[in-house]
């Protein structure tokens, strides 16, 4: 079973990484910036519930609370200071700049604020369901992965829903294709961009708690998350949350196999010329905006 | 009175003086205090600076992001520390052939890469990084995590003092002729190239400019300048960490490069500066050193997106008109200033009389004869063909759908040399697709296009530039930020087939702003060459692309919806000016105003739903029942 066992694992880190890409696509549809703090907000998330749990003595439910409504504050805040006048100013700024450089910068002042707090050590928020792995047959799963794969089917499908089958989820496809265009047709593109700027930062922040028994965090995780939420995003096409989660789950597997299958010290290396190669290949078909010239 | 338009920092790089600055100042720190701390957060800093100079090429002035700077830094580091540990070879002796091989492999590996651009680039060499760290961690060879000690230097005699103050100056000579290397391209005709790719790729690709091989050079550009960095970095530091290469280096090497500057060198360099100096400013910084990064990177873009070096452009450009403002007579003499002062100014220098911000157009067939003279490669392309009955362009059964829908459908149509060849229909007809597939940009699904008899169905738009193929439009493509003169001389360069390395030695850019300048003149605009294309008024703007796809003397323009967005007066002046190109080349002009195209046009094609409707002279289209009742309502 050692297929199926590769599978449940596979399906676990590629839920992950589906909840990240999910994030960060449908952020830059709305606002056509790449979230690249968004791991780091997962970051907090765990350590923050670990610091007030552990080392302050809150209890569990008080502590994450505490933590959700620190983090939701700090993205309402960041979203009024810093992208405010970024992107609300006279003088709107376009291109490379916004798209990478404002939550890069971003990711790195949490990073750094999260080691003055939390240290450098590693540490994880505690098990919300403790007890041993659950067996059926020959296939084992942790009972922290089976919540981290609940959360992401209820995150995923709750935006699914969203944009499918609300008006505020047309209203968000709208600002994103075209924002002066939807600004016109009377939705307060802002609006989203602080609403879904914050959702997604608490969202991650939950993800983070979720999944932290199962890896561990330092102050330093935020950024790894965010790639493979950012790799996971791009071979959705950014735009689109749905094939972004599909390719968050592709991902996951891929790697599982890989390192099974393959190797296991060279798992990454492997996975990662796939990677390369898919987008050289086809960058028109992952939906990648320019496509081979030449 | 006159008011200074802002400068893009790309015009205001002062390529050799800055070059030179950063080598006297670093080798008077370097000797002064060269084994003290400021020496060695210097020489640090000229290691990371060689690489963000590169970084400024090739990701903030042509926006090509490529995540391969930390990998072929190591590539360097690492390459000198192995042939100097296990071959006994000396620093200064293996940092040319690590440089060599690091040139090769970036050939190979950015033939691969740079086939694909934008974010597809982006991610594709992200996994450059991401492949490296674990390689590194995980060979021996290298040294794994403990990293890789040198016993050599790169400069070995003397005391430790001496070998201190010899390999920190060595390295500032080498940031030297990297800033030096990196001036000369971007001040040269091949950095508008490059200015230009990195605004809007289709136009360059309609410009001439071969936007694959210019990725490439590029891609190997800031693979070699990260190697001469890593190499260098080896060489006084006698150390390669395993943190070298990965992604976390590779975005440190990015703060550097836009708290700086990205679209300048002098920039870069002080970016890598600032960044080494903090990390090492006192204990509390050093240990935040993340926050205060992330802090500062914000400030910065948040004040000018153009980093440090924006500022300081911004703050030298206030200055100056402070200045102007209180020396007005100064301005005729104001240099630099100059060329980029605003309309008032400039058509105040020349006694020309356009008030009010219109336009002082006064083109006559004598005036646009010059442009008939066709330039000397398209002579000789067309010598063979000009006399004989082969039609300029021919298109033959084409036929194109997107996804299914069908956009043209056995379009058939033949222009002679000269003259004037109207294109309407309804939107949605398939008549900017028509002119694309004429242009190059988009491949037909069918049939065939020639040039003068020859195919050219799968030529590039930019080989079809150089057959005499010239277009504007229908949204205005300038390149913003730059002055209309080098909008135009973009059209004009000469520079497409040369290699950037050959700019090192030789711009031919004023070659290039002299022709634009002539066709700028031909048009009588050349009283707002000077402008930057933005500030201008929507008619200007098309005058200055027109001007842009005149100046190359095409055999074929194509004019995508001229007249769309212009006053009814403005467009009786672009009718004049239409008949008179007209005269001495061929022009296809796509336009909804049917007034204007039977005007102009000697013979009008009208598309429908893909297909050629109507195909005859001016008085058959304005009575044709197909004509009227497609198009006027009637």
């Amino acid at each position: 079973m050692k297929f199926g066992n590769l599978l449940i694992a596979g399906l676990v880190t590629g839920s992950i990484y589906a909840v990240f890409a999910v994030c960060v696509s449908v952020w830059y549809r709305v606002s056509n910036i790449l979230n690249l703090a968004v791991g780091d907000f997962a970051m907090v998330g765990a350590l923050g519930v670990d610091n007030l749990y552990r080392v302050k003595g809150m209890p569990l439910p008080a502590a994450i609370a505490t933590t959700l409504v620190v983090v939701a504050i700090f993205a309402f805040a960041y979203d009024r200071v810093v992208l405010r006048l970024a992107q609300d100013g006279p003088r709107r700024m376009e291109g490379i700049v916004v798209t990478f450089f404002f939550t890069f910068a971003l990711s790195f002042f949490i990073d750094g604020v999260a080691k003055m707090l939390f240290g450098t050590d590693v540490h994880a928020a505690p098990a919300l369901w403790s007890g041993q792995a659950l067996t059926w047959a020959s296939l084992h799963l942790e009972r922290a992965g089976l919540l981290v794969l609940a959360c992401a089917i209820m995150i995923g499908g709750a935006f699914w829903l969203y944009i499918r089958y609300t008006l505020g989820g047309k209203a968000l496809e709208a600002c994103g294709e075209n924002a002066i265009g939807a600004r016109i047709a009377g939705i307060d593109t802002r609006r989203y961009r602080w609403l879904i700027f914050v959702a997604t930062a608490v969202i991650a922040a939950i993800f983070g708690i979720v999944e932290s028994p199962i890896t561990g965090y330092t102050y330093l995780s935020g950024a790894t998350i965010s790639l493979t939420g950012f790799l996971a995003a791009a071979y959705g096409g950014f735009r689109k949350p749905g094939r972004a989660l599909v390719a968050g789950l592709f991902i996951g597997i891929l790697e599982a196999m890989i390192g099974g299958y393959v190797s296991a010290q060279y798992g990454d290396t492997v996975l990662y010329a796939i990677l390369a190669a898919l987008v050289l290949t086809w960058p028109r078909g992952l939906g990648f905006e320019s496509a081979v010239s030449g | 009175m006159s008011r200074l338009t802002s400068v893009p920092s790309a015009l205001r790089v002062r390529s050799l003086g800055s070059a030179g600055l950063v080598l006297v100042a670093g080798a008077v720190i370097v000797i002064l205090y060269g084994q003290a701390y400021t020496g060695s957060v210097v020489v640090l800093s000229a290691c990371y600076a060689i690489v963000t100079s590169g970084m400024a090429v090739q990701i903030g002035f042509s926006q090509q992001i490529a995540f391969s700077q930390s990998v072929f830094m190591g590539a360097g580091a690492y390459g000198v520390a192995m042939l100097n540990t296990h071959l006994n070879m000396s620093v200064l002796v293996a940092t040319p052939i690590v440089m060599a091989g690091s040139a090769v492999a970036a050939l190979l590996l950015g033939s691969v890469v740079t086939r694909v651009s934008g974010l597809a680039l982006a991610v594709a060499t992200l996994m450059l990084p991401l492949i490296a760290v674990g390689y590194v961690s995980s060979t021996g060879f290298l040294g794994g995590a403990v990293g890789a000690p040198l016993t050599g230097t790169l400069w070995t005699t003397g005391s430790t003092t001496a070998v201190a103050v010899g390999g920190g100056l060595i390295t500032v000579a080498f940031l030297a002729v990297a800033m030096f290397v990196a001036s000369r391209i971007l001040t040269s005709d091949i950095g508008l190239e490059l200015f230009v790719l990195g605004v809007d790729e289709r136009t360059a690709a309609a410009m001439g400019v071969r936007t694959p091989r210019r990725r490439l050079e590029l891609f190997v550009l800031g693979c070699v300048f990260a190697a001469l960095g890593g190499a260098a970095y080896a060489g006084t530091q006698q150390f390669v960490p395993e943190t070298i290469v990965n992604p976390t280096s590779e975005l440190a090497l990015l703060i550097m490069l836009f708290i700086g500057g990205r679209r300048s060198v002098l920039g870069a360099v002080v970016g890598a500066l600032v960044i080494q100096y903090l990390q090492g400013a006192s204990t509390w910084v050093s240990v935040n050193i993340l926050v205060v990064e992330g802090v500062l990177l914000t400030l910065v873009l948040l004040v000018d997106p153009e980093g440090l070096a924006g500022i300081v452009n911004t703050g030298v450009a206030w200055l100056r008109t402070r200045l102007d403002d209180r020396l007005p007579g100064a301005l005729a003499g104001a240099g630099a200033g100059a060329p980029l002062a605003s309309l008032d100014g400039a058509s105040n220098a020349h006694g020309s009389a356009s008030g009010a911000g219109e336009p002082d157009v006064l083109v006559t067939p004598t005036t646009l004869a010059t442009l008939a003279t066709p330039s000397p490669a398209v002579a000789d392309a067309s010598g063979a063909a000009a006399s004989s009955t082969v039609p300029l362009l021919e298109c033959r059964a084409i036929g194109k759908e997107y996804g299914g829908l069908s956009v043209l459908d056995d379009v058939t149509i033949a222009l002679p040399r000269l003259g004037l060849f109207g294109l309407c229909g309804p939107n949605g007809a398939g008549k900017t697709t028509l002119l694309n597939v004429v242009g190059g940009s988009v491949p037909p699904a069918r049939g065939q296009v020639l040039l003068d008899g020859t195919d050219i169905t799968r030529t590039p738009p930019h080989e079809r530039f150089y057959q005499g193929i010239s277009r504007t439009f229908q949204a205005v493509h300038l390149i913003k930020g730059r002055t209309v003169l080098d909008n135009v001389a973009v059209a004009c360069l000469a520079s497409h087939k040369s290699s950037i390395v050959t700019r090192i030695g030789r711009s031919r850019l004023d070659d290039a702003r002299d022709k634009a300048a002539q066709a700028l003149k031909d048009l009588g605009m050349q009283h707002m060459q000077g402008r930057e294309v933005s500030s201008l008024t929507l008619e200007n703007q098309r005058m200055v692309e027109l001007a842009r796809a005149l100046a190359p003397r095409p055999r074929l323009l194509l004019l995508d919806e001229p007249a769309s967005g212009l006053s009814e007066q403005q467009r009786y002046r672009l009718a004049d000016l239409l008949r008179a190109v007209g005269e001495v080349t061929c022009v296809f002009l796509v336009e909804h105003d049917l007034d204007l195209v039977a005007q102009v046009s000697q013979r009008i094609f009208v598309l429908s739903g893909g297909r050629l409707v109507f195909d005859g002279g001016p008085s058959e289209f304005r009575a044709s029942p197909v004509v009227n009742s497609l198009l006027v309502g009637l």
